[in-house]
Parts: structure tokens; sequence; C-alpha cells
């Protein structure tokens, strides 16, 4: 088994496996059609103010597994929805910042400074085909970074990391997200270390179930997807519900501006285009590639240099940023969306999640079983055939068919979903909340997980209250398992040895810049303030 | 006294027929519940999964899986034991939550549930990479007395113990580092994290390819891929580790259903054309299906030997 014969295997698990139905003699299957389907989906979710691509995944999720079951040939048609819905919101999300000036994501907000302008111009068509271009574009072109690292990445580790530094490289990713998530890394530890807690309830290798105080309720300790679920989603749908209930939003209808013109994007508009989605789309993929960091600084980045590269070159009859530039959305476009690719770098290699997506990713595979994210997935057996890595393969090929969707279809169907804005939110919130604890109760089957679900959900809105971002939470609460697995492994490994993180030159070095970025973070903060 | 003792045989037969009766005619009052002791997609809770999948088939009975996860199985036997013990909940865990587990944590004796039905065994071995060198145990315990670290990888508190009472018959002392599951075991030695390890089966395709070797039996019985390999006993460790998966009911379980149920899921392990008997055979080599005394019989003495065990390995 060669490198090729695993892609080609990969390629034939999307496109040979289980039949949904046959077109023109020629079958198509499952998986194919729940990436088309997640990428509608995803392009929906997207335009909806209100709603994003974690909502989607989090509500599809638990009734997929549902669906599919917790069979190996369920993961391919699974985490190939939760990819179509993760891409079709990252261009969904343009469509109302661009028509209403209303971001429907919140890396979309960037978009509505020189989209909104455009389309108030009457060139509503050519914005939306610009921001279409260069979403697709950066999507792409870090799908493409991603196969090429990610492998390379998990067998360097695998080579080089022992047990004590996979516990010091788990310690600096949280260390990591904790600090540059959020509003101050004070509040990141906190979130962390919330996270850790509540992961840490009922769990351990003890018999007796730690930190349960005798209750046979707690004693399974929470599942996991009541805590991402309760802390994410209904954390967030409660946040919204307070929003709108001390804002009683207007209710006026939106005006949409009638389309002027030429509406269409020539070679020349690509020409010109292209070095700023080319810039931002190397700058979303390599922030993607670091957990934690987001595609809203990504969008920042990227248009903060399109601009500074704009204000030098651009004629003077042409508008400035911010007053309706083409350049203005591409940049930030080609960065947010060039995001969600590389994300998937330290998902596979090292099964650490940058992001609620890949949180929904890592969470899939660990509910269906048969595929744990992380180094060993990139094992190029010889003899024996690794299934986990026909599915990295199969991963990587529907990530590359929903791209295809996106560059044929995905432009047709966002521009017809300007009216995804009509929906008004006293209905829509209510609705996710309702279908979460139904998604939660579908996978979990006992009550107790909606009560979690719901403690978790206030938790969440607490901390959004009080300006704590949920996802260092999230991330630690899923990390939690494996960071206490791998040091007690570790620690036993290195027979007793209590300074196991130290004693190591690369844990040392590890662990010190786990240390440096909390510490170098807030001085920042600190001097920008 | 024979009028007795044959009387008493004709009241046993009857007793025997009647329950063969009612087991044929029994039917659930409602769902089964069916909790599984082990994580989502391993291959125990596949194995659980094809079991109930047919039984729906054959008997048009309504299972509900879920998972019961933690503590070795004792979370699943603790829910199980309160449960309605009329037939409509059951639990896949293994022997050694009824005996090792339940004695370490101290949490009840195994009549805390009605034992139904074994459904496969186990290969367990002491595994390592053929790469590695070592052809049987006694090579790496050579190695360690020859000062050579050496990370032995276990996935249950009790083969923790087995494996430390390994070195302190041999006067070594191995690191021992627990990990979460055969499948763990495996990928731990593929990265070169744990030296040798222990394998309940899932090595086979490894082995039969080459690239693991089976060190010595852990079983009280010769390996089936590896006869040759040396028994535990041959090392002085008069310990050994028979798990077997198992269905159990709720205390007290109503003896129609547990007759009734045992009896349906051995017929499906046992018929070849079914997918839980190639999925045992391919993962455990093979169907093994014990129940009533026998099975009891089983329990009871991996629950008093547990003691052993945790004596030895407290030296």
């Amino acid at each position: 088994m060669g490198t090729l014969d695993y892609i080609w295997l990969g390629i034939l698990a999307v496109f040979q496996g289980p039949e949904l139905f046959s077109m023109f003699g020629l079958p198509i299957s499952v998986t194919i059609a729940m990436v088309l389907a997640g990428f509608l989906t995803g392009i929906m979710v997207g335009a909806t103010p209100g709603l994003a691509g974690p909502v989607a995944m989090a509500i599809a999720l638990p009734i997929l597994i549902s669906v599919f079951g917790y069979t190996p040939d369920a993961l391919l048609p699974v985490m190939g929805f939760l990819i179509g819905v993760m891409k079709g919101a990252t261009i969904g999300g343009a469509v109302p910042a661009i028509l209403f000036n209303t971001p429907g994501t919140p890396d979309a907000f960037m978009t509505t400074l020189d989209g909104h302008p455009l389309a108030r111009a009457g060139k509503a068509g050519k914005a939306l085909r610009i921001a279409h271009f260069s979403s697709a574009s950066g999507d792409t072109f870090s799908d493409i970074v991603l196969i090429i690292c990610a492998p390379f990445l998990a067998i360097l580790v695998e080579r080089y990391l022992d047990l004590p530094e996979k516990t010091a490289l788990l310690i600096l990713s949280l260390s990591f997200i904790a600090a540059v998530v959020g509003g101050s890394p004070a509040k990141g530890l906190i979130s962390t270390g919330l996270g850790l807690l509540a992961v840490y309830v009922g769990t351990g290798e003890d018999f007796y179930p730690r930190l349960s105080m005798g209750s046979t309720q707690l004693a399974q300790g929470f599942p996991i997807a009541t805590a991402v679920l309760g802390v994410l989603i209904i954390g967030a749908v409660l946040k919204e519900l307070d929003d709108l209930w001390r804002k009683k939003r207007e209710v006026g209808t939106v005006a949409a501006s009638a389309d002027q013109g030429d509406q269409r994007l020539h070679g020349a508009d690509i020409r010109r285009l292209f070095p700023y989605i080319a810039r931002s789309a190397l700058i979303g993929t390599a922030i993607g590639a670091l957990p934690g960091i987001g595609s809203t600084l990504a969008a920042t980045l990227g248009y903060t240099v399109g601009r500074a590269r704009y204000q030098k070159r651009k004629a003077p009859q042409d508008p400035a940023f911010g007053e309706g530039a083409p350049e203005g959305i591409a940049s930030t476009e080609a960065a947010n969306s060039s995001v969600s690719g590389a994300n998937l770098i330290p998902v596979l290699s090292l099964g650490i999640p940058g992001n609620a997506a890949a949180v929904f990713l890592i969470l899939a595979a660990d509910s269906i079983g048969g595929f744990n994210p992380g180094p060993s997935v990139f094992r190029f057996t010889a003899d024996t055939v690794n299934p986990e890595l026909v599915v990295a393969f199969g991963l990587f090929t529907t990530m590359m068919l929903a791209n295809a969707l996106n560059w044929t279809i995905g432009g047709l169907f966002m521009r017809s979903m300007g009216v995804m804005i009509r929906i008004p939110k006293h209905i829509l919130l209510p609705s996710v909340l309702l279908l979460t604890l139904a998604a939660i109760y579908v996978q979990e089957t006992r009550m107790e997980a909606i009560w979690f679900a719901l403690v978790f959900g206030v938790l969440g809105y607490v901390m959004r209250a009080l300006a704590i971002s949920p996802l260092p939470f999230v991330i630690a609460f899923i990390l939690g398992g494996n960071l206490e697995a791998t040091a007690r492994q570790a620690f036993a490994a290195t027979g007793g040895d209590p300074w196991f993180l130290f004693t190591n030159p690369l844990a040392a070095v590890f662990m010190a810049a786990s240390v440096a970025v909390i510490v170098f973070t807030a001085r920042n903060r600190k001097a920008a303030a | 006294m024979k009028m007795i003792l044959r009387a008493a045989a004709a009241a046993a037969g009857l007793a025997v027929l009647a329950t063969g009766a009612l087991a044929a005619d029994w039917t659930p009052p409602g769902p089964i519940k069916l909790m599984i002791a082990f994580r989502a997609g391993g291959g125990a809770d596949t194995q659980a999964r094809l079991i109930a999948e047919e039984l729906e088939a054959r008997h048009g009975w309504k299972i509900i899986p879920e998972q019961v996860t933690g503590k070795g199985g004792l979370n699943a036997a603790k829910a199980i034991s309160g449960e309605n013990p009329d037939g409509t909940a059951i639990a896949m865990i293994v022997t050694e939550t009824l005996g090792y587990n339940l004695r370490a944590a101290n949490a009840g004796s195994p009549d805390m549930v009605t034992p139904l039905t074994t459904t496969a065994g186990s290969q367990m071995a002491v595994v390592a990479l053929t790469s590695a060198g070592y052809k049987t145990l006694a090579d790496v315990i050579a190695a360690a007395k020859g000062g050579t670290a050496i990370r032995f990888g276990v996935m249950s508190p009790s083969l923790a113990d087995l494996a430390y009472v390994i070195g302190k018959e041999n006067g070594i002392e191995f690191n021992i580092v627990s990990v979460k599951g055969g499948k763990a075991v495996m990928n731990g030695l593929t990265a070169g994290d744990i030296d040798v390890g222990f394998g309940a089966g899932i090595q086979a395709k490894a082995v039969s390819a080459g690239d693991m070797v089976e060190l010595a039996s852990v079983k009280s019985e010769p390996l089936a891929n590896s006869p040759d390999a040396p028994m535990l006993t041959e090392f002085g460790v008069e310990f050994y580790n028979d798990t077997m998966f198992m269905l159990a009911g709720p205390k007290g379980m109503d003896p129609a259903a547990r007759a009734a149920i045992s009896a349906a899921i051995q017929d499906i392990v046992n018929d070849p054309n079914s997918k839980a008997n190639q999925f045992i055979a391919k993962g455990f080599g093979g169907a093994v299906t014990i129940s009533g005394d026998e099975l009891d019989a089983i329990i009871a003495k991996a629950y008093s030997d547990a003691d052993a065990l945790m004596a030895a390995s407290a030296e």
C-alpha cells in the first residue's frame, strides 16, 4: 500500500460508498448527497443572521448519527455533511452583509464595509460574485495546504514526540487558546479551567467516580454533547434572546437596492483582485493552522493588509476601502474562507481542535467511532490497510468535492439567499433551542442530559454576559480527558519521574512557551490599554 | 429414598420443561433497553449492536441500545442492577466487571445483577512489535534485567496488577502505562510509546501479517494464533486472565425472561450466518456461550480470585 493507493482508496470510499440512488445509470453515493445537502444547508444558515455553521452542525450531528448509526460506514456521510456546512456557511455569511449591511456570521463583518456600499450603488450582483470568487479561491487554497501538510506534520509528531512531549504540547495548545481567544488571557484561563473541571467529573482511572458527590447521575460524567451544545449553542441562544428582549429590535423592512448595469465578473476584474486574494489566502491559512485564532482575526488582518496595498496603488478615481472597493471584499472573504481548511491541520495531525467547526468534526468522529483524529491516523502501513487513513483521504475528497460544488453551483445558490434575512429572530431562536434540546435527547436518551445541557447553557450565557469566550471551555472539555491520560502515561512511562515535563528538552521548551504566551499576551494588552 | 430421588428428578425435569416452554412463549412486555459498557464504535460496542440488530430481526423485539460507559463496566452494572427485572433491560459487560473490578471498587457483590450468557472470550496475550526483536516474554525479562526500561501497556486495573506481578516474580519492574482500550495499546506499540502490551484479540491481524508477535499467553490455555507462546506459569505467575464478554440483567430477573433472552442471544452468536458470529470470529477468536450455573461459578471465581491478585500486587 503506497501513498497513492491510499489516496485512491479514499476517493473510492466517497464515490463508491453506500449507494443512495442512481442517476443515468451512475450510482450516486450517500456521501456525495450528504456533502451537497450540507453545503446548501451551510449557505442558508450562513445567510441567516443569528445562525452560523456551528448551530447547524450541532443540531444535525445527533440526528445524522441516529440515522446512519455507529458504524465506520457512517463516518464519511456524516463528516461530509459537516464539512459541507462549514464551507457553505463561510460563503453564505457574505450575502446579508452585502445586501443588507448585516453580517450573517461574525467574520463577515468586514465584508459589509465595502460590500454594502457597492450594493447601494447598484452593484449587488457583482459584489456577491466577487465575494464568492474570493471565498472559493481562499477555501480551495487552504484545503490544498491541509492535504499536503497534515500527513507530514502527523508523521513528524509521531516520530519525534514521546509521551512527555505530547503532554507538554497539549498544555501548550490549551494555554495558547486561552491567551488568544476572547477578552483577555485571564478570562481565557477561567474558561479553560471551567472546561477542565467539567470534564473531570466522574472520569479518571480510579474506580471511584470523582467529583460526583455520591450522585449516580454524575458518576458517568457529563456527556460531551451536553457540554459542547449547552455552552456553545444554548448559551448563544439565551444571550441572543436576552439582547432581543433588551433591544426590542425594530421590525422595519430592510430596503434592497435594485441592480444596475453590468454585474458580471470579468477576467480583468479577476486579474486586478488576484494579488489581494493571494495575500489574504496566505494570511488566512497561516492563522487557521494555529489552534484558537478564528476567522474573524484573519478577516481583519486580510482587510488591513489589503488596504495598505490598495492605498499605494489605486487610481485617484477608484473608491477607497470602506466606500465600495471590490478589493476590500476580496481581501476579507479570501482571508476568512481560507481559515477553515487550515484549521483542520491541528485536528487531523494532533487531535487538537482550533475552532467550533473543528469541535463538531471531532465530536462526530468520537461519537461514531472508528476514527480517532490524531497522529495515529497517518500511518502508511505497507501490507495491511489502515482504515483510518482511508477515512482521512476520504475526508480530503469530500472537501475537494465541496469545493467543486462551491465553484459550480455555490455562487448561483448564494445569490438567491437574500430572503433569509426576513426570518424573524423571535421565531428563529426558540426553534433553535427546541431543536438543540431534541438533538441532545436523540443522542443521549436520558432526561439528565437535558438538565445538564440547560445548566451548561446558563453557564454559556453567563460567560458571554461577562465577555468570557466559551471556546476555550469547549476545547478544554474535549482535550481534558486526553491531557489527563497522556500525563498519567508519561508519568508511568518515565518510571514515575515527577519532573517529566521539564527533564526532556523539547517538553521543557513547550512548557516555557505555554507560560510565555500567557505572559506576553497579558503584557501586550496592558501596553495597548 | 429412591422414590424421593426419582420424584425430585421428575420435578426438576418438569421445572426445566416449564422454563423452556415459558422461554419459548416469552415476549418482552415492552422495548428492551440494551446498556453497553463500552465506547461507541469499538469492537465490543459493535458486537452488542450486531446482536441487537439480529434480535430485532428474528424475534420482532424492539431493542434500544444505549452507552453506559466507564469504570470498567461498573457504571453499567450499577445502572442495570436497579432496572425493572421483567426483561426490558439488559447490559453488555465483561466477566472482569463482576470479578476484579467489582471487588477492587468494593462496590457490591456479583449478585447485584443476573448473568445471562457469555458471547465471546478473548485471546489475551503479551504483544510486541516484531521489529522490537523479542521472541517470547523471556527475552523481554532478560532485556529488563540488562537495564533496559520496559514500558508495559495495559488497558484495565487487573491487567496492570498482572503486569506488576509478572515483573515482581522475575525480579524486575516494568513502567506500567495504562491506556484506554486494546486499540490504544496497539497504537502505542506502533508509535513506540510503549514496548510491550496486552492484547485481547485485536492483535490477530497484525500477528498473522507478521507485524506483531505474541510473547506469552495470558489465558489459562494456549493462544489460537500462537500455540507455542509460553504460558505465564512458566514465568512463576499463577494468575491468568480469561475475560469473556457477557450480558447481564437486573437483580432478581424473571427466570422466563432470563432463559428466553439468553437462548435468543446464544442462537445468534452461534449461527455462522449471523453478522454477530462472523464479527466475533474475526475479532475475539470465536463465540463462547456459557450460561446458567456454569457462568455463575465463573463469575464467583473471578470475584474471589481478585483478592489474591490484589494481594500479590500489593506486596
